[in-house]
């Protein structure tokens, strides 16, 4: 059963990995955003978003990430998902959230997409 | 003005039209409202070269003046002159600090506000540059237009999907849980995704039966489930399954803006989610219900097997002498017996049987009397002790309301000399030269009682043509349509009337006549019946 919210960050090759766990809510949702402006206000303008710890994500935890996505965006940046539960997959390519971000099976393959 | 300044100034305009396409392009791609603020800001520094340009913003009449773009700080000095009305106020100055102000209404009830400083040159406005300021204006309401649009269609696509998704989850999981076997992983399944699609911060799934609380899920998983609990904002429902009721609650529904209340779409998933678990326990109480009838199902199948060979295949040929017999059980395990067995002297033991009742427990017990009897006859014995014993072995045995009718007979097949004990039966039939006797002398049924009450046996001579027909009650009180008996009369006048050529062909006839009587009638006793005859 998923736990409360908690991530963890690395950075690797001009990008952070934030690997993520428990449920993407309100306060998930925020706490991702919030290590992701640190990271674009140093320069950083490509993200790994490791969900292979988080298999519950709501509407408000995806607005959240569409924010990232939007401001990524503007800058020519990449957000890649990573580790997906196929229900997830499937939920965030019904929000529309695959054409503007891209998903890998792990972390490696993500490293590649960038 | 003049025709020729006029003209001039629609001559200035019109070299300027690519300018304000370029504006309107500029400020239509904004996605945020800072962004709408800074675009415009520098389309006002590069068309009016000043600097010091400052925009302010309010969602309504009554709200705070929001800075988007500050380049003077002096300039909030001047938001008391920024005056709402429902048309644009534009004041220019000459020798102030600010060249303009003004304040502009949208079409959703907000305002933009505007303070700007003098050109860079020091010169004041000329006529053409208020004209193009004013429709400079007019392009930041049209591109704010514009943009509320884009957010608006941005957040029904971002609605209509979402509804897609709950809508999608709902099969989804529903598809999910019906596979999980264990109870504990759907409903932790199903409280986790109805917590997700009507976005709420928690939930409890409790199982109560009666008073009892017998468990509490939560989600997050170690999340304080009393906060769900005391929550004002919470929805619950319940769905219920053999006295146990499984309770539904999720509290504060999340929004970016804060905590607000639960709508009728999330009650309505909530109580689909809550069907689909009942759907599911159901299906995998049936599941385990049905691996159960198919386990005993197995195990009735092996006991009627064990219970089947305990009666003759084939039956012994007795020198002198036509048998044949027949059972046909009205359960999978019947409580009917026979046995025929070739004793060290030569004599044959004939018994036939019927225990009170059907199903696994009678068949248990004719097993314990064709054992016993066998162990008994092995050596030398008189008959009524071994039927005393059988009385003691199946009286300590069975259960008060369980018993066994038996008769048995010793015949001796050289000189036809047959001592019988009937323990309880049915009379059995005994004819000889056309006459009935009826074979009666004998005891209680064995278990019935065990009050030391002695058998008795007696002797019979059958002579050649004499025969004897063995049969159980499920022969004589084998029912019709209209709930009549086949009848002991009847089935003395078949056994009397009836001379086939054997035994075998009897006992068919016998079948046949007894399936006359009952036509469609489904069985509801064992049917057994054995006869022999003297040549």
């Amino acid at each position: 059963m998923l736990s409360e919210f908690n991530l963890v960050t690395e950075t690797k090759d001009n990008c952070v990995v934030i690997n993520t766990t428990g449920y993407i809510n309100n306060i998930g949702g925020q706490k991702i955003v919030d290590e992701f402006y640190k990271h674009n206000g140093n320069g950083i303008n490509n993200v790994i978003l490791n969900l292979a710890q988080s298999n519950v994500v709501n509407s408000i935890g995806i607005s959240f990430l569409i924010e990232i996505i939007e401001k990524l965006n503007q800058s020519n940046g990449k957000l890649i998902f990573s580790n997906l539960d196929p229900s997830i997959e499937k939920t965030f390519t019904i929000m529309g959230l695959f054409q503007f971000a891209k998903k890998a099976d792990n972390l490696d393959e993500a490293l590649k997409l960038l | 003005m003049n025709i020729v300044e006029y003209n001039n100034i629609v001559d200035r305009l019109s070299v300027q039209v690519k300018s304000f396409q370029e504006g309107f392009s500029i400020l239509s791609r904004s996605n945020t409202l800072k962004e709408l603020g800074t675009n415009f800001c520098h389309i006002l520094r590069g068309n009016f070269f000043i600097s010091d340009v400052n925009i302010f913003y309010k969602n309504n009449e009554s709200a705070e003046w929001e800075s988007i773009i500050i380049n003077n700080g002096r300039c909030r000095e001047c938001l008391p002159h920024l005056k709402t009305s429902t048309n644009v106020i534009i004041d220019y100055f000459n020798d102030k600090e600010f060249s303009l102000i003004a304040t502009m209404p949208l079409t959703d009830g907000s305002f933009w506000g505007l303070v700007i400083g003098n050109k860079l040159d020091k010169t004041e406005l000329t006529e053409l540059d208020r004209i193009t300021f004013q429709m400079f204006l007019q392009l930041l309401d049209n591109a704010y237009q514009s943009f509320i649009y884009q957010e608006k269609e941005k957040q029904l696509n971002f609605s209509l999907n979402h509804k897609v998704v709950q809508l999608n989850s709902l099969i989804d999981t529903g598809i999910e849980i019906s596979k999980l076997r264990k109870t504990s992983s759907l409903l932790e399944l199903s409280l986790e995704r109805a917590a997700a699609l009507t976005n709420a911060s928690r939930g409890v799934l409790q199982l109560i039966s009666g008073d009892d609380i017998i468990s509490e899920i939560g989600f997050p998983n170690n999340s304080d489930i009393k906060k769900v609990f005391d929550s004002d904002k919470k929805i619950d429902t319940f769905v219920e399954f053999e006295s146990v009721k499984y309770i539904f609650t999720l509290s504060e529904k999340e929004s970016r803006k804060g905590i607000i209340d639960f709508d009728q779409t999330d009650e309505i998933l909530l109580a689909a989610f809550a069907r689909q678990v009942l759907a599911a326990i159901e299906n995998e109480h049936l599941h385990n219900e049905a691996i159960e009838k198919e386990r005993m199902h197995q195990e009735i199948e092996m006991a009627a097997t064990i219970q089947r060979r305990i009666i003759p295949q084939k039956l012994p040929e007795i020198d002198g002498y036509d048998l044949a017999g027949i059972n046909i059980p009205s359960l999978e395990i019947g409580g009917d017996y026979y046995d025929v067995t070739k004793l060290k002297d030569g004599r044959y033991l004939i018994i036939i049987a019927d225990v009170a009742g059907k199903g696994v427990a009678s068949g248990l017990l004719v097993n314990t009397l064709n054992a016993s009897l066998h162990a008994y006859v092995e050596n030398d014995f008189k008959l009524t002790d071994v039927a005393d014993r059988l009385n003691k072995i199946i009286y300590k045995a069975s259960t008060p309301e369980k018993y066994i009718t038996g008769f048995i007979i010793i015949l001796n097949p050289t000189t036809g000399t047959t001592e019988y004990l009937n323990a309880g039966h049915n009379p059995i039939f005994y004819s000889n030269n056309g006459k009935l006797t009826k074979l009666d002398k004998g005891g209680f049924a064995f278990g019935m009682l065990d009050f030391g009450l002695p058998y008795e046996s007696d002797i019979i001579q059958i002579e050649p043509g004499g025969k004897i027909l063995f049969y159980t009650d499920g022969i004589t009180e084998a029912m019709n349509d209209n709930n009549e008996e086949y009848s002991d009369e009847r089935l003395e006048l078949f056994f009397l009337n009836n001379k086939p050529a054997n035994a075998e062909i009897f006992i068919k006839n016998l079948i046949t006549d007894v399936k006359k009587h009952t036509t469609d009638t489904p069985q509801s006793d064992d049917i057994t019946a054995l006869y022999l005859i003297r040549k």
